[in-house]
């Protein structure tokens, strides 16, 4: 059991230091302590001996004569308070069996044989006790010894109710681990399976690479698997800009100032936008941006790529005047077509909120 | 007359790309994995650039920034990170950093940003120049110097095309004016982000990463 740890003190001392040693270990004034010694002595000289016993006890070699006197101490001061001797007996009986029970087992353990031995002195005390008719042991008894035996158990629960906590919290840690292990075999192995699959494909492997890189960023940060979010145009962005990394084997930078609800035809105008980029411009790199003001949401994808005449598109060319114009036209948004050979091309999308 | 640069990171693989990826450009001086050797390494060679990165085993590079800085005022930071609170790019920042950059940075830009940083100017990312946009709102009134805690129209307009990926001369050639001009706004940004008041920026930074 944890008792607080006492040494007697020296330096304050007025007979061995016992008195100063527990107001130490408590925290409280030594004439407080001092004084219940002195009322404990005049209780048939209890005082006196628990103190003798305390010191004896803080010579830790000498335990067992500490114990003996304390019981000592507890039978004088059970004598004085008016409990009959057969009643003192049985109390004492009751104290020493479990003490004795106590300090071999370290807690009530019935495999320890001296554990067994100590509760059956115990038991033996409790019958002297329950025989004795006098009034004060009536109360008394039965209540020192449901005292006693919740000293004994109340510590033994005490430590299984921790040991619990502890096998819970190392459970919970197995089955995270179990989970990152899970999350880590479909990613980031599969990933590097693929990788040594197409090391002969660089733009290839750079995709996975970057998808898998993404991948692993929302799940560590955002908690969630990208894409899923669908309160945020910003995940739904970098969803669809990972799809056109994996297709394209480009990289796509996104930068953003706010976040708002995500707009479909927004969302999907962004993505034909970076798709052309990645198809035509010619470039490694493409950056987005995202801009969430107070009534209006605009997005601007760029590619330092080899440019064209906007006002010589071809027929043909359904991207950029079906998909990204005509598709934000008609969900009321605007679009915006800048470039110039050999610069790259802006695409600006501007949708109200 | 090649820029003298120590590396600090923790991560060797990546310190030994860095290198390789620099290759001549610069003259890498030293390199430390840790806040202990970054700190007296920086000391005993006074480079003009630190690649710093953000975290390290032993502290963050702001422990670094304020260490070295009374003693080596001419050393100048450039914090490059893979992905991070934005709470700690903007403490590295405003510790004194003339800029954050991100690991997947080309290496030639890389190397014009080391350049950029030891003439003084600041370097900001396109993810940076969104988050100051998004932490100084057009609009939101803050108590305080005005002055730091706003942007002016011009310097928002700077903000803005670096966050749409344009170069410091695009953007010069975009608003007609030199690119003396624009580096001068974004210094000017630079010191409001590492000198402003406004909470924005702490509230903004503790709910945001700059991944």
């Amino acid at each position: 059991m944890p008792l607080p740890s006492f040494t007697t003190n020296a330096d304050e001392r007025a007979l061995a230091g016992v008195c100063a040693g527990i107001a130490q270990a408590l925290g409280v004034d030594v004439t407080l302590v001092r004084v219940v010694f002195a009322l404990l002595a005049l209780a048939g000289g209890a005082g006196i001996v628990l103190y003798v016993a305390l010191w004896v006890w803080s010579r830790s070699d000498r335990a067992w004569w500490a114990a003996i006197l304390l019981l000592v101490a507890g039978a004088l001061l059970l004598g004085a308070v008016g409990v009959s001797d057969r009643a003192v007996v049985g109390i004492v009986l009751v104290a020493g069996g479990l003490t004795l029970a106590w300090r071999r087992g370290g807690g009530f353990r019935p495999d320890a044989p001296f554990s067994l031995g100590g509760v059956l002195i115990a038991g033996l005390g409790a019958v002297i006790l329950l025989q004795n008719g006098s009034a004060p042991s009536r109360v008394l008894a039965p209540g020192a010894v449901a005292g006693a035996l919740l000293l004994i158990a109340g510590p033994w629960l005490w430590r299984l109710a921790l040991e619990r906590d502890a096998e819970r919290a190392a459970r919970i840690r197995t089955e995270e681990r179990a989970d990152v292990a899970t999350r880590v075999h479909d990613s980031v192995l599969q990933t590097l399976a693929l990788i040594q699959r197409h090391a002969e494909e660089p733009r290839r492997v750079a995709s996975l690479a970057r998808r898998q890189e993404r991948e692993l960023r929302g799940w560590l940060y955002a908690d969630q698997p990208l894409g899923e979010d669908t309160s945020s145009l910003l995940a739904a962005l970098s969803a669809a800009a990972a799809d056109v990394e994996e297709l394209y084997g480009v990289r796509v930078e996104i930068a953003s100032a706010g976040d708002a609800t995500p707009d479909g035809a927004l969302v999907l105008a962004a993505r034909e936008a970076m798709t052309n980029a990645a198809k035509f411009a010619g470039v490694e790199e493409i950056d987005v941006y995202a801009e969430v003001g107070e009534d209006e949401v605009a997005v601007f994808v760029r590619d330092r790529g080899v440019g064209f005449d906007p006002a010589a598109i071809p027929d043909g060319r359904q991207g950029v005047r079906e998909s990204i114009k005509g598709r934000l036209e008609r969900a009321g948004g605007t679009a915006v077509v800048t470039s110039t050979p050999g610069e790259g091309t802006e695409v600006e999308l501007r949708m109200r909120r | 007359m090649k820029r003298r640069v120590v590396l600090v990171d923790d991560h060797g693989l990546f310190l030994a790309g860095v290198r390789a990826e620099l290759g001549d450009a610069v003259d890498v001086v030293g390199e430390a994995g840790t806040v202990a050797e970054a700190v007296s390494l920086i000391k005993d060679v006074d480079p003009d650039v630190v690649l710093l990165d953000v975290h390290l085993p032993d502290g963050s590079g702001d422990t670094i920034i304020n260490a070295v800085a009374p003693d080596r005022p001419g050393v100048k930071f450039l914090a490059l990170s893979v992905s991070d609170a934005a709470e700690d790019v903007i403490a590295v920042i405003r510790a004194g950093a003339r800029g954050y950059v991100t690991k997947t940075i080309a290496p030639d830009e890389l190397a014009a940003a080391i350049e950029r940083v030891a003439q003084g100017d600041a370097v900001f990312s396109p993810r940076l120049a969104g988050f100051v946009l998004d932490a100084f709102r057009a609009g939101e009134h803050v108590a305080g110097d005005e002055e730091l805690n706003e942007l002016t129209p011009r310097e928002r307009e700077v903000l803005q095309l670096i966050a749409r990926g344009y170069m410091y001369k695009e953007i010069a050639a975009r608003l007609h004016i030199s690119a003396k001009t624009v580096e001068s706004h974004v210094s000017s940004v630079l010191r409001k982000l590492q000198l402003s008041t406004r909470h924005e920026l702490t509230r903004w930074a503790t709910q945001h990463r700059l991944v």
